[in-house]
């Protein structure tokens, strides 16, 4: 053997490599420094250090009267919050169907860009803005809530079922449309039950999500639990405040706990 | 009767399927087309319920040309006409009933369909038809529980069910071993025989078409280049319709008769 061989490869020029990465670099370091010298990060002070403050929300809610005395009145908030919850969840799921067909490319071609516009547009704000938006038209209360989380819902589930009407076995629908079916029909017979399972499966999983949306939307009055938070914290009466997360955790845990279960038996 | 009149097809990106097709099919006939893949024999079967329309000529069923019809005419003629796909296409997470009904959604009014609420004779024309192709017992249990060769059956008595005048079949077998694509075959032929249904079924296996076929087509790039009766076919004619030497794939074989 030869070992003197000679290789004749060139290594790759590495200029242009470090280059970009140099200037990839120096752009992010620039982010950082201007994020930090413009964003005021001094410590202003507070009554209560983070130790006694969770003392206050976890341990001392166990031992206070008041609390005591108002727990049947948190867990009422608690399943009005669910409520609006399964409210919003329910107009959602059943309203994200035509808006799901819509955005579906098998099912309407070129209009599905329409469709998917109006997801679009419905998934750009967070419910919380929607429910600021529906206070203001309807009033203060659960209503304008599930108007909130319902419209909301849409866009997601929209979104989630015209992915599962895109991945449908399209076949059968060749095959009932051979056989006479009008469209109406084929569609009917051969697309609901290929997605009623997936259908339902992300309506549930959008439940989850939802109840715990619901929480937060009392905060702009808009019903459920978030309104006795804001105003206990706003008395600075974090027992209270403990109580109320401590019943959300409680319940959010069991709703996730059966969601998963049931969920796992339709598909 | 069945007539295609100087019928082609080309596709939108510009293949040809169909070139200058004439054939008459008569009523009654078991018709097996024959060809490579990619040949048109696809093509042409499914040009007769028109899930892909031909862009020339004429097609001509019981003196109508169909190719001018406008959706609702079609949809009445698609009614006379079941169709059987390799993949069975059934709604596999209901029941088989459910899928051999599905068979008279054409004749059955939207809205009364969508409710579920098929005439009585209906389903018993449905049982019927199970009973017919052998597997009447399963019609509870949902389609995706059953074989490859039970669901063609299935589909084979959904066709059934539409009380067809023809009946297409685009490569019944090609997805079923030797035994059960036999099984198949003889439904195919024993329904053509009893009901007078003419019948077009795609193959690729030399032997099988031979075996059941009363009349055989042989297609290659989009023309018919072999239109006899099966008896008069040897192995020599396949060789002219392929355009080379038959090969052990081109031969199933396991007949256990």
């Amino acid at each position: 053997m030869n070992l003197d061989k000679q290789y004749n490869i060139q290594r790759p020029d590495r200029t242009k490599y470090w280059m970009k990465f140099g200037f990839i670099t120096f752009i992010l370091a620039t982010l950082y420094t201007i994020a930090f010298t413009t964003t005021d990060l001094s410590y202003s002070g507070s009554s209560l250090s983070a130790f006694d403050m969770f003392k206050r929300l976890f341990f001392d809610t166990f031992f206070d009267p008041v609390v005591h005395e108002r727990i049947p009145q948190y867990i009422g908030y608690m399943f009005e919050t669910l409520a609006i919850a399964f409210a919003g969840t329910m107009i959602g799921a059943i309203l994200a169907i035509p808006i799901g067909f819509l955005a579906a490319k098998n099912m309407s071609g070129h209009f599905s860009s329409i469709g998917k516009g109006i997801l679009n547009g419905i998934r750009a704000f967070p419910e919380i803005l929607f429910a600021v938006i529906f206070v203001a038209s309807v009033g203060m209360g659960p209503y304008a809530g599930v108007l909130a989380i319902g419209i909301n819902s849409i866009g997601m589930l929209g979104k989630l079922y015209s992915e599962v009407i895109e991945s449908i076995d399209m076949t059968v629908v060749e095959a009932l449309k051979a056989s006479g079916a009008s469209r109406l029909q084929a569609m009917w017979f051969g697309v609901i039950p290929q997605v009623i399972p997936e259908f339902s499966s992300y309506a549930i999983y959008r439940f989850e999500i939802d109840v715990r949306a619901s929480t937060v939307l009392g905060i702009v009055g808009a019903g459920g639990i978030g309104a006795p938070i804001i105003l206990a914290s706003n008395q600075r009466a974090w027992e209270q405040v403990g109580m109320m997360l401590i019943i959300i955790i409680v319940v959010v845990t069991i709703i996730d706990y059966l969601s998963a279960y049931i969920r796992k038996k339709i598909v | 009767m069945i007539e295609f009149k100087n019928v082609s097809l080309t596709y939108p990106n510009g293949h040809q399927g169909l070139k200058n097709v004439n054939l008459k099919l008569n009523d009654g006939e078991f018709i097996v087309v024959v060809g490579l893949s990619g040949a048109g024999k696809s093509t042409l079967i499914r040009s007769i319920n028109q899930l892909v329309k031909p862009t020339e000529g004429e097609l001509i069923i019981d003196g109508e040309n169909t190719l001018n019809f406008k959706e609702k005419q079609l949809r009445q003629l698609r009614t006379k006409i079941g169709m059987i796909f390799q993949n069975y296409n059934l709604v596999k997470r209901t029941s088989v009933l459910k899928n051999v009904l599905s068979g008279r959604l054409g004749h059955t009014g939207t809205i009364r369909s969508l409710l579920g609420l098929y005439p009585q004779e209906d389903v018993k024309l449905a049982l019927e038809s199970l009973d017919r192709v052998g597997i009447v017992e399963k019609a509870y249990i949902r389609a995706d529980q059953l074989s490859g060769g039970q669901q063609q059956r299935v589909s084979i008595a959904r066709a059934l069910t539409q009380k067809p005048k023809v009946i297409l079949a685009d490569e019944p077998v090609a997805s079923l071993d030797p035994p059960t694509s036999h099984i198949v075959m003889k439904d195919l032929k024993k329904i053509n025989r009893e009901d007078n249904i003419t019948t077009l079924v795609n193959l690729h296996f030399i032997d099988m078409a031979m075996e059941y076929a009363d009349r055989i087509i042989g297609m290659r790039a989009g023309e018919v280049v072999f239109d006899g009766p099966a008896s008069s076919v040897t192995e020599k004619t396949f060789e002219e319709i392929y355009g080379r030497k038959i090969k052990e794939d081109d031969v199933l074989g396991g007949d256990e008769k």
